[in-house]
């Protein structure tokens, strides 16, 4: 005489149960098997020298947003608060030393950008 | 008439309140109605969690080094200046230059620096890697140590209920040691003692100071043959014959002390007459919820200089900020703080070089021990070597 073994489910372990039978049903949950597998890999197969690398491309580009972020809204503020300067203006303003050093770096940035064309 | 913040310290906590405020008063800052000054005594910026793997090999320490001014938003006026003395009377800090910084808000954020004078002999005979120059010294023993043993000891402060700077560092470099002994292929001829002192905060005679992870390191430990003992607490070093003396009568003996030493608040808060902590320590009375230092009501404090009882960590901090700034802002657009810090820290702990746990817990529950994992020690790595930097500026 075979015996019917009944387990006590909760409604949400009922809920897991429909859901997983349906993309058992529906075969979809090889994609997902095969999407984890991938994930997995990728955790796996990275070292940490690659993850070194990977977040000091991610810090250059940080750096490089707030140094322009802190820049643009310098600029918008000073351009509101003053008029726009003649050319005598502008000459007062390659006076400053903080221009200068942009000047520069800018200049400097042109001839890197050159080196490589 | 301009309202002016005074930050005073350029670490993880001043530059993250620095650059969090200036985004949030923006309208304010534009309006010409507040200015944020900051200042500090070094005009570079040194994130302390690398030191740990400095002593490893695993960096050099030049990455975990910056400039502070390139962390700063523009908005934030920085000078290089110590602070010498706070007058909350009359509100201004006063610099070791003779200028005197007056302040409408002033946010203490001076961290805490380590005292290892305090305990006879560990100066000469112990070492630790919650600096870089102590980092480094490690970092040459360890390369030097063929067998014999490594002793690891911890420091509580005197004044009940506060921890020593960063909880589970002692943890982790006990794993980080192991891992490394064995990369190195001589794991089996040297011997890692883990010891932790009788009083730790809120456990008695464990191995830890939060119960749960007090009662699963033994086995954790176990599983990887370190020895571990309660209930030693360092009184002194003879760093002559390398034994370490406990307050409950052992000894021990060592290669290597690797040591999580006393700390202690900045001189200028000790001096400024604001701390009650005991044995001279200057922890800041701070108001758990508003971040306010007790009894004064334009003063605020957060991380490695308070006196509350969650870890003195970035992970602290971090969360901390957001409190302390949306309480400054709302003070001075409606008149009184609103927001309120429960005690909440996040971070990823370093078990052993390749395995990140991450853990979380506020006032009102411990941390809990999960599983740690490859993924887990990547995201560690790319917080130190990158996101830190994002989060100090306030951009996370």
């Amino acid at each position: 005489m075979s015996e019917v073994i009944q387990t006590k489910k909760s409604a949400e372990m009922q809920e897991i149960e429909d859901k997983m039978t349906m993309l058992v049903q529906t075969g979809r949950i090889d994609n997902l098997i095969d999407l984890l597998a991938v994930v997995s890999d990728q955790i796996e197969m990275t070292t940490t020298p690659i993850v070194e690398k990977m977040v000091h491309s991610i810090d250059n580009i940080a750096t490089a947003g707030f140094v322009t972020e802190n820049a643009v809204r310098y600029a918008k503020r000073e351009s509101a608060k003053n008029e726009i300067p003649s050319l005598f203006g502008m000459l007062k303003l390659l006076k400053d030393e903080d221009t200068r050093k942009g000047l520069a770096f800018m200049l400097n940035l042109t001839k890197g950008i050159g080196k490589q064309m | 008439m301009k309202k002016q913040i005074l930050i005073v310290g350029g670490g993880t906590a001043g530059t993250m309140t620095a650059n969090n405020l200036a985004n949030k008063l923006m309208p304010e800052i534009n309006r010409g109605e507040v200015e944020i000054t900051m200042i500090s005594d070094s005009k570079i910026h040194v994130y302390r969690p690398g030191a740990m793997y400095v002593a490893f090999h695993k960096a050099a320490g030049h990455e975990f080094i910056r400039d502070q001014r390139s962390l700063l938003m523009l908005e934030v006026d920085f000078i290089v200046d110590k602070a010498v003395e706070i007058n909350a009377k009359s509100n201004y800090v006063k610099g070791k230059s003779g200028t005197k910084y007056n302040y409408d808000y002033l946010v203490l954020a001076t961290g805490c620096e380590v005292a290892a004078d305090r305990i006879p002999g560990l100066q000469e005979g112990g070492d630790w890697f919650y600096s870089y120059e102590g980092a480094k010294k490690l970092a040459k023993k360890f390369a030097a140590l063929k067998k014999g043993r490594v002793l690891v000891t911890v420091n509580f402060p005197k004044t009940p209920n506060i921890p020593h700077q960063c909880g589970i560092a002692p943890v982790e470099t006990t794993m980080m040691l192991h891992d490394y002994l064995t990369e190195k292929g001589i794991r089996d001829d040297i011997e890692i003692i883990y010891t932790y002192p009788t009083k730790s905060q809120a456990v008695e005679n464990g191995l830890f100071l939060q119960a749960p992870t007090s009662d699963v390191l033994p086995m954790i430990f176990d599983s990887i043959n370190v020895k571990h003992k309660t209930s030693f607490t360092l009184a002194k070093v003879d760093p002559k014959t390398k034994t370490a003396y406990s307050e409950e009568g052992e000894k021990m003996e060592f290669d290597i002390l690797m040591s999580t030493p006393p700390f202690i608040a900045a001189e200028v808060i000790r001096k400024s007459g604001l701390s009650k902590a005991l044995d001279d320590e200057g922890w800041l009375p701070t108001d758990k919820k508003t971040l306010k230092v007790k009894g004064l009501d334009n003063v605020y404090t957060l991380g490695d200089t308070v006196d509350l009882s969650v870890s003195k960590a970035g992970g602290t901090i971090h969360n901390q900020v957001d409190v302390l700034v949306d309480n400054i802002a709302a003070e001075m657009r409606f008149g009184y703080p609103t927001e309120s810090y429960d005690g909440k820290v996040i971070a990823i702990a370093q078990m052993g070089l390749q395995c990140g746990m991450p853990l979380w817990y506020d006032y009102e529950e411990d941390v809990k021990p999960t599983p740690c994992s490859k993924l887990g020690s990547f995201v560690r790595l790319g917080f130190n070597k990158s996101l830190y930097w994002a989060a100090a500026r306030g951009m996370l």
